[in-house]
């Protein structure tokens, strides 16, 4: 079976601070797989792999390998920016740019790529992303708004139709509800239900009721180790760790 | 609160301070008024510079001066601008830690010289520098553009004050563009990557979202370059010409005050000239610094999103 994400004995450092511990994990394609664990085990950090956004930070050092679809991606011959085009990334703090139209928003990676070519082309294409991210509607008649005139949810989304439009096929979200009041929350896990029969998506996330209302897999990291993997119904009702089992039922973390 | 010693001092020794500025204004405009009453608004709108014993003859328009500070400014800050972006970058994203400390308390030291001694520099090391190696060879090649068009025969010109403004002024345009963008929030630089941007296309995006406190930046280095006496009179050329050409000498506003002051008290009207001229200044750069400040202030609140 081909997976569209597979880590090989991966190992992270800041410095001298080992955070990731030899991680093996497989994550099948479609769906959502939910990376769940306490703050500090190293969520954020192993996500940041996937699309080598981790370089950033000068004193990460990577050992191990990470596979998209059967590719290693850290070998020496790969660019990390074309990596980075396949991967869409949503993150923690809606970050659309403030200083970017809503339309502009959703259309900055393509210009940047290259990935139209025409005016029409793109606002095609930045309307398909919108009503896959679940926002033309609200959006539609003030694309030209700047994204302070909307809720954090409606950012986050925004966020969401902005790798969307690069058409990826995986998309990473980290920790994508952290900012965002209820009602705004339950709108994106209604929008990651839709989005994961077409997408690999991966959540980080530090809530096991979120990881049980809308992951297909879950995989639980404890302080840089991989403690357990699995389709998220077996870990929640069976789970084979104690520490997992602990940290489902809320006693951990 | 109970008033106590310290704080009666204080407020004292504030009042005396604004005190002191506003007799100082007030002796401004007063003793600019026989300027306006006998040339009215024209001493700002003419170029005209007759210095006579007789006053009825005396007559006085400092328009040269006045496009010469705007002339000299803005070509100071067209350098500037592209200097203290890059200087900006370097520093935030290049610089290894030790170096950008030392690098931020240089600028910040170029920054607080007393003028002179660019000034003197300027006058006997870059004017001679500029006309031999830069001026002489735009003339020589390309002075059917008219702005090349002025001999460069001493080297004493707009453009020679406009570069040692420059060079002058970057430090205060650098610190407030390299503080702005060292407080981008760290989540829009892993945006940028995230989506596939060369470093280049990402500082470029980043850029974009600091436009307003360039702008400031720019509108705080042109208010700074308006306002400097010393260096620029010892570079401009001192002369009442009002054109675009770089190579030609001028005048600034404040220039003017500093080499006809010492024989103002000669004539009648030329003292209150130069008050008026004074009050340009003050009017100038007051304006300027407001509209500076103004879009810092906006830029903060949109920046808190």
């Amino acid at each position: 079976m081909r997976f569209a994400i597979e880590t090989v004995n991966l190992h992270i450092y800041y410095g001298s601070n080992h955070v990731i511990k030899g991680v093996n994990l497989q994550i099948p394609e479609k769906g959502v797989f939910a990376l769940m664990g306490p703050s500090g085990c190293g969520k954020s950090t192993m996500l940041r792999t996937f699309n080598r956004l981790i370089e950033l930070n000068e004193e990460a050092r990577i050992e191990g390998e990470v596979k998209l679809f059967g590719k290693n991606i850290y070998s020496s011959d790969v660019d990390p920016i074309e990596v980075r085009k396949q991967v869409g990334m949503v993150f923690q703090y809606p970050n659309p740019f403030p200083h970017l139209t809503i339309y502009d928003n959703v259309a900055i990676g393509l210009k940047l790529n290259r990935l139209v070519s025409s005016k029409e082309e793109m606002d095609k294409r930045v309307e398909w992303a919108l009503k896959k991210a679940a926002l033309w509607d609200e959006v539609k008649d003030r694309l030209k708004d700047y994204p302070s005139s909307l809720s954090g949810g409606q950012r986050q989304r925004l966020v969401i139709a902005r790798a969307l439009a690069m058409k990826p096929k995986i998309l990473l979200m980290d920790e994508p509800t952290a900012n965002i009041d209820p009602v705004g929350t339950s709108k994106i896990e209604e929008l990651l239900f839709e989005l994961r029969k077409d997408y690999t998506i991966v959540l980080v996330t530090h809530s096991p009721a979120q990881a049980a209302r809308i992951s297909n897999y879950v995989g639980f990291l404890y302080s840089g180790e991989l403690i357990e993997v699995g389709p998220t119904r077996k870990v929640f009702e069976n789970p084979e760790h104690e520490l997992t089992e602990q940290y489902v039922t809320g006693v951990l973390g | 609160m109970r008033m106590d010693g310290f704080k009666a001092i204080a407020i004292v020794a504030v009042l005396v301070v604004f005190a002191v500025f506003a007799g100082m204004l007030v002796i401004y405009f007063t003793n600019a008024v026989p300027a306006f009453h006998r040339f009215g608004i024209d001493v700002y709108l003419k170029n005209i510079w007759n210095a006579a014993e007789e006053p009825s003859r005396e007559a006085y328009g400092i328009a040269a001066a006045i496009w010469g500070s705007f002339y000299t400014s803005l070509i100071a800050v067209l350098i500037v601008l592209p200097l203290s972006i890059s200087y900006s970058i370097f520093v935030v994203d290049y610089a290894p830690k030790r170096l950008k400390n030392v690098i931020i308390i240089l600028s910040d030291v170029m920054g607080g010289l007393p003028t002179i001694i660019y000034g003197i520099w300027g006058a006997f090391v870059l004017v001679p520098l500029l006309r031999d190696y830069v001026m002489q060879f735009l003339y020589d090649h390309l002075s059917f553009i008219p702005v090349f068009s002025y001999p460069p025969i001493t080297g004493y010109s707009y453009l020679s004050a406009g570069i040692l403004l420059a060079i002058m002024v970057t430090p205060f345009a650098s610190a407030i563009i390299r503080e702005a963008y060292e407080m981008i929030p760290y989540t829009y630089r892993e945006a940028a990557y995230a989506l596939g941007a060369t470093k280049y296309e990402a500082t470029k995006l980043l850029i974009g979202y600091i436009k307003p406190a360039i702008l400031s930046g720019f509108i705080l280095a042109f208010g700074r370059a308006i306002g400097e006496t010393v260096a620029v009179s010892l570079v401009i050329g001192n002369t009442f010409n009002l054109t675009w050409k770089l190579f030609a000498p001028g005048y600034t506003i404040s220039s003017l005050i500093a080499n006809q002051f010492g024989n103002a008290f000669i004539y009648e009207y030329m003292t209150p000239v130069l008050y008026a001229a004074g009050v340009a200044l003050f009017i100038i750069g007051l304006g300027i610094n407001i509209i500076g400040l103004r879009f810092i202030r906006r830029w903060e609140e949109n920046v808190k999103l």
